[in-house]
């Protein structure tokens, strides 16, 4: 109960910390920092992984329509709201969970372990500016990324899937689909995919920065601790997300199609 | 235990004592260590043990002093120093030393110059230079040293790279640990260098060698 506590508290600040130190991605290393964990983090993914998240989001729209007898109304509405509030924003944050969480927790982990963290400080390079910043920043621009690849593979696959399982053309649907798409659809998806990048990072950041101890065994903790609670954040937040957006809380102020 | 003596206040020369770099002083419950070194001078020292090493360095790198230990450094007395004060110290500090390795994603021209392409100070061509020089003068081909991350250099290599970086911060008080340390003979006798390249670039500077007493 104390550790959680103390996970809360550490999450909180280092979260705040890495947000209020945003303008240092201006220094050099900063910014090559934050340019790498762009690169490994999102075009890295979007050749293999993302490939096949996008091909399983096509799946589950064929199984549903197929399951529901879908007509061309309800055939975008799962278009929209499955995939593209979503599936797109969970399989991101779930590939990059797996891929760069990891790898993150591990390599922090890592450096805290060998002293490397301690030389950075001798040298006066901020933990927060060198390791934490780029890496946070980096991963939310690289979930958004993403995010909007996932969207665009997964609605453009569902649009083409969807003639062979119903009876309507793929003109039909995507002009339904413009019909019922609004910008809060899209704003939604922007901020949940930044939000699940942060919470990653933060957490894998988090966790390792503080290993529980100092031996190679804690690695594997580490990355354990911070790939479970990275999911059950993103799990959280997108829980939490779609009650306030879509639920009672601001439902009629907020004119979304659901 | 004295390590090195430190200046008596009493003693003659003590009317004339130089300005001190560093002067460090533990009490522990077996022995006494006192570390006296002046500006601009050369010192070899060597401690008891590991700890106390370890100790010392931590004090000197940091600033900042533990129970049982006083530190002082450029003559100014580091127990209720501030925030601000304590970095403006540590930055004229640099050290050779295991406590400051590498950074093992980086290759070894990112390592050197990372400190000063993330302070902005000195420029990066300052750094090349630099660089280029200290290399030079160790017979080392830079092309394909820069390039190579710490997993694929040697100890000697390392050791240079770490040499490199600390003469791009250029310190006013330079601390080389364990220099000789996992070297062969032939390695020795190339880094034994150092001192000349840094008594070179910094003819006003202090170094100081630490190295634990060997029983």
């Amino acid at each position: 109960m104390l550790r959680a506590v103390r996970e809360i508290e550490g999450g909180v600040r280092l979260s705040l910390n890495a947000a209020g130190r945003l303008p240092v991605l201006r220094k050099p290393p900063v910014l090559e920092s934050f340019l790498r964990q762009v690169y490994f983090t999102g075009v890295t993914a979007s050749t293999g992984v993302v490939l096949r998240a996008s091909l399983l989001g096509v799946l589950i729209i064929a199984i549903t329509m197929d399951v529901l007898d879908a007509d061309v109304d309800m055939a975008v509405k799962i278009l929209l709201l499955v995939v593209f509030r979503e599936i797109g924003p969970l399989a991101a944050a779930v590939v990059i969970i797996l891929r760069s969480g990891t790898a993150m927790s591990a390599e922090m982990a890592m450096m805290r372990i060998s002293g490397q963290t301690r030389a950075l400080r001798y040298l006066g390079i901020n933990l927060y500016d060198y390791l934490v910043v780029p890496r946070v920043a980096g991963v939310m621009v690289a979930t958004l990324a993403l995010t909007f690849y996932i969207q665009f593979l997964a609605i453009a696959g569902g649009l083409l899937l969807s003639p062979f399982i119903i009876e309507a053309t793929f003109m039909e649907l995507a002009s339904r689909l413009f019909d019922l798409f609004t910008p809060v659809d899209f704003y939604y998806s922007i901020i949940k995919s930044l939000l699940f990048g942060f919470a990653v990072a933060a957490c894998c950041c988090y966790h390792g920065l503080n290993p529980p101890d100092l031996t190679q065994n804690a690695v594997p903790k580490v990355v354990t601790r911070a790939v479970t609670q990275a999911a059950m954040l993103v799990l959280t937040i997108n829980a939490v997300f779609a009650y306030i957006v879509f639920g009672i809380l601001f439902f009629g102020l907020v004119k979304a199609t659901v | 235990m004295s390590a090195q003596p430190a200046a008596r206040p009493d003693a003659p020369e003590a009317q004339a004592a130089p300005r001190f770099a560093l002067r460090y002083s533990r009490h522990g419950e077996n022995r006494e260590i006192a570390i006296a070194v002046p500006v601009g001078s050369v010192r070899r020292i060597e401690l008891p043990d590991a700890e106390s090493k370890s100790a010392f360095l931590t004090a000197v790198l940091k600033a900042r002093c533990e129970a049982g230990e006083e530190l002082e450094l450029f003559g100014q007395p580091v127990r209720n120093l501030g925030g601000s004060a304590r970095q403006r110290l540590r930055a004229r500090v640099g050290a050779l030393s295991p406590i400051i390795g590498l950074i093992n994603n980086l290759n070894a021209w990112e390592n050197i110059s990372l400190p000063a392409a993330y302070h902005g100070k000195p420029s990066l061509a300052e750094v090349a230079a630099v660089t280029q020089e200290v290399l030079d003068v160790f017979g080392v081909e830079p092309r394909g040293f820069l390039v190579r991350v710490p997993d694929e250099l040697g100890k000697l290599e390392r050791k240079i790279a770490a040499f490199a970086r600390l003469m791009v911060a250029g310190p006013e008080l330079a601390i080389i640990e364990s220099l000789n340390d996992g070297l062969n003979r032939a390695e020795c006798a190339r880094i034994a260098g150092f001192e000349q390249e840094y008594r070179r670039r910094h003819p006003a500077g202090t170094l100081l060698f630490v190295d634990i007493r060997e029983e």
